[in-house]
């Protein structure tokens, strides 16, 4: 190694006698992989963790310390009281988030138990999802939600009190300061500090934060750059989210990007851009062809309208910038081909790389389409853990279930294939991300799609050099090569050795990024 | 006498691509009927701004020479109402323009925030299209979830559109909605709502754009009115009332402000805080044609 790239990579003996230097047998005992690059998580994954997790998993924060789940009523009102206790100012509203009430069997929190934590401070609870919270009375009155308030997502007692729910960011934002706090912060120079922890302690080495900061605005590029480019643990690549464009058209977006690229460092890489066709799957608002949900509910929705998805795409294609457009369901995935073919009909461009995000119901006819016209897939292959047993059940049937995130169909079609956390919707962890894909297991216990399973070998291949492809950095990162950076996940197993089962349960020793070792948290103390 | 509203309305207006709500916005911002009205749109390229009539730019907020003020939703809703609830003392009323596939029922709950009332849901319609457009594979549910959630529905390019088409979209809309149908051009009191302010001048009629007679208004109201009397009026509303409002105390709630509202086919009756020391009063705004004298009626069931 040297200047943080790898000089060479060979037998240590003849390297040593070659090129000089030392022998460095510091990690002589740990299995080194290239660093895993994550293409598709956004920066939020760190910025929740400044406020207290009481979510049913247990889960690790970015320093190391691990928080069992709230697997009761019990548990999440003691997590609160003692994060109650911490707090100095008793005007600062207790935040949190995690919560999911999906496990306790119709139960619902409401300010009842919120209040048994605190009648003086306001509590905020966003739930998993993102999309409900639950607050206490305290919120309540200092908000002035009352049985005179009419908004739609705000549930009542029957005595026509607010429970303390608020559901969908309309009602959400009733809770006025502590609402505001909660997606304020994750705009602290603390997020993205966070952020670059929780990647170091999972191997991850190049971070992508999918467009969730509007990087038109010159004060948050410099706010990352100052960050990224001293000393962070990962490189980060930044996706401009173009529905975000506000006072300016597509053309004029563009160009700025185009401009913007040019302040990329070895660390932060700028010129993404990002945009979205439909909702979730789990949320019932991803576009479904036909049949459809298969429980029954309507179709999802458009965040473009399909008919001018060509038109937002072309002038982003012409300024030869690679497009990555969210596309969750079949119909979406559907759209968004036909416009690509468009586009490059008119503008042929080769090596676009414009990549589908998601693509969780792809039919093998859309991938050799995908395949056929130069993109590439992300596939969203946690989802078989996380949601595997509602989509058998509830979502889209076991049928297509079993043909969900079909990696093992796209790799077979040929198409470039990464596969990706979305952190913090699952938790950034490219190691489960792989073993998603390896086992496609559910917590019941079902292997959901045994024919769409993929091999360790390929698995991490997708959340390396698949995803560095996908980033136009397969020069740079993705494997252990001459000249490319010096980036390693640092393991206390191989993965080669393991039963494929055990693949997410390997120990993770830290990271090196560009030669400088970052230990994860608790490593060595 | 006055009250200076510590809710500023807000209404929400949607439609598919192409059904005419920048023509409408354009429209109003023209001729806002002395109403300082701020709009609230996606992209500034929506709204064709003359040079000549803007007063300042400011980021994300455009000021026009006549009050009016234009803003873009770049920072998402929140933090847009949050700059917009910044201008209560400067504005009068909001107006939000949906994206061509945003669903504006669901816009409509963002009117609750501190500083808000909603003040109906209006959805643009282009007669010559919206019938295809409901079948299509892509966006039919959108555009049928669009119409079923307005309570007015307006239908453009009246002037184009020939007679058939009209009479067959709204047998069409009959079915699909329960909202209020009409065609444009109406005057930003119908599409809006009337001024708030308009309640408190002495019982003048409140104004309406000259080249429209819509039938206009308002009266005094004078100590608490009975909970039942609320109940008779809602239920004896005349035919050709699209808009009205009143800000009233209820005699089982005597210490608090009290709103009905009428949009299109929705009336609501809400509270939204103590009474603030102004006055009791009520407006509706009808159809040309409308008989005052039922109108007259209508409001005296109010006590
Ligand atoms: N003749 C006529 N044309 C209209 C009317 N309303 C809209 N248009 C035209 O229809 C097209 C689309 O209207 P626009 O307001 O941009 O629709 P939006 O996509 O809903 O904002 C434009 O060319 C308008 O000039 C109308 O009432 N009459
Ligand atoms: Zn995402």
């Amino acid at each position: 190694m040297r200047d943080g790239r790898f000089l060479a990579v060979g037998d240590p003996d003849d390297l040593v006698a070659t090129y000089g230097g030392t022998l460095d047998r510091t990690l002589a005992d740990k299995v080194l992989l290239p660093g895993f690059v994550e293409a598709h998580c956004h920066k939020d994954t760190g910025g929740l963790w400044q406020y207290t997790y009481v979510g049913y998993e247990a889960r690790t924060d970015p320093d190391g310390r691990s928080w069992p789940g709230c697997t009761t009523f019990d548990a999440v009102v003691e997590r609160l009281r003692e994060a109650d206790r911490l707090l100095a100012d008793p005007n600062e509203p207790l935040l949190a988030w995690g919560l999911d009430p999906i496990f306790w069997s119709g139960d619902r929190l409401d300010r009842r138990q919120l209040d048994a934590v605190s009648t003086t401070r306001r509590i905020f609870v966003a739930h998993s999802n993102m999309h409900l919270a639950t607050v206490n009375s305290a919120l309540m009155e200092a908000e002035g939600i009352t049985p005179d308030t009419v908004a739609e997502g705000v549930p009542k007692d029957v005595s026509g009190w607010p429970l303390g729910e608020l559901q969908e960011f309309p009602a959400m934002a009733l809770a006025g300061a502590a609402f505001r706090s909660f997606f304020g912060r994750q705009r602290s120079d603390e997020a993205i500090h966070l952020f670059g922890k929780s990647a170091r302690n999972v191997g991850v080495t190049t971070l992508t934060d999918l467009g969730t900061s509007n990087l038109l605005e010159e004060a948050i590029v410099s706010q990352w750059a100052g960050i990224v480019n001293h000393g962070f643990p990962t490189r980060v690549v930044m996706f401009h989210g173009a529905m975000q464009n506000g006072t300016v058209s597509d053309e004029t977006c563009a160009a700025a990007l185009v401009e913007l690229r040019k302040q990329s460092t070895d660390h932060l890489r700028l010129g993404y851009l990002k945009l979205l066709l439909d909702g979730s799957i789990q949320g019932g608002t991803a576009r479904l062809r036909w049949p459809g949900f298969h429980h029954g509910g309507p179709n999802g929705i458009w965040l473009i309208p399909p008919d001018q998805f060509a038109d937002r795409l072309a002038p982003y294609h012409r300024a030869g910038l690679q497009v990555h457009t969210h596309a969750n369901g079949d119909e979406a995935v559907d759209v968004l081909l036909d416009a690509v073919a468009e586009v490059q009909a008119a503008h042929p461009m080769p090596d676009h790389r414009h990549t589908v995000q998601h693509c969780q119901l792809t039919t093998p006819g859309q991938y050799r389409r995908i395949r056929a016209l130069g993109m590439c897939a992300n596939i969203f292959s946690n989802h078989a853990w996380f949601w595997g047993d509602q989509h058998i059940s509830i979502t889209v049937g076991p049928d297509r279930a079993a043909r969900m995130n079909a990696a093992r169909t796209a790799l077979d079609l040929g198409v470039p294939l990464s596969i990706h956390s979305d952190s913090p919707v699952t938790p950034l962890d490219s190691l489960h991300v792989a073993w998603a894909a390896v086992n496609r297991l559910t917590p019941s216990g079902v292997v959901v799609g045994p024919d769409e399973r993929i091999t360790v070998a390929e698995a991490l291949h997708a959340v390396t050099m698949g995803a560095a492809w996908q980033l136009r950095m397969e020069d740079e990162v993705g494997s252990i090569s001459p000249r490319k950076f010096a980036d390693l996940a640092i393991l206390e197993a191989d993965p080669f050795e393991l039963d494929p089962v055990e693949l997410r349960d390997i120990p993770v020793w830290g990271t090196m990024c560009g030669g400088v070792l970052h230990p994860a948290a608790g490593v060595g103390d | 006498m006055s009250t200076e509203p510590d809710r500023l309305p807000l209404t929400v207006i949607g439609g598919y691509l192409g059904a005419g709500k920048t023509t409408l916005l354009n429209g109003i911002l023209a001729e806002p009927d002395g109403q300082r009205i701020a709009v609230l749109v996606n992209d500034f390229g929506d709204v064709d701004i003359d040079g000549r009539l803007l007063a300042s730019v400011d980021g994300d907020v455009l000021t026009l020479a006549n009050g009016c003020i234009c803003c873009s939703m770049v920072d998402g809703f929140a933090e847009t109402l949050e700059t917009v609830r910044g201008f209560a003392d400067r504005i009068d009323r909001v107006v939000v323009e949906v994206s061509g596939v945003g669903e504006p029922r669901k816009v409509a709950r963002w009117a609750h925030l501190p500083g808000f009332t909603p003040d109906g849901v209006v959805v643009l319609v282009d007669p010559l299209s919206v019938r295809d457009r409901a079948t299509d594979r892509y966006v039919g549910e959108t555009v049928v979830n669009q119409v079923a959630g307005a309570d007015l529905v307006v239908m453009s390019r009246s002037d184009v559109a020939d007679k058939a088409d009209l009479a067959g979209t709204e047998a069409w809309l009959s079915v699909m909605t329960d909202a209020t149908v009409l065609q444009s051009p109406l005057p930003t009191a119908v599409l809006l709502g009337p001024g708030l302010r308009n309640l408190t001048a002495e019982d003048a009629p409140a104004p309406t754009s000259p080249p429209h007679d819509h039938v206009s208004i308002s009266r005094h109201l004078d100590g608490p009115v009975t909970r039942k009397s609320i109940d008779a009026w809602i239920r004896a509303r005349p035919g050709g009332v699209v808009r009205a409002k009143g800000l009233l105390k209820v005699d089982d709630r005597p210490d608090d402000r009290t709103v009905l509202q009428v949009c299109g086919s929705t009336t609501t009756v809400t509270v939204d805080g103590p009474w603030d020391g102004g006055a009791e009063a009520v407006v509706a705004i009808a159809l040309p044609g409308t008989p005052r004298a039922a109108l007259v009626k209508w409001l005296n069931l109010l006590g």
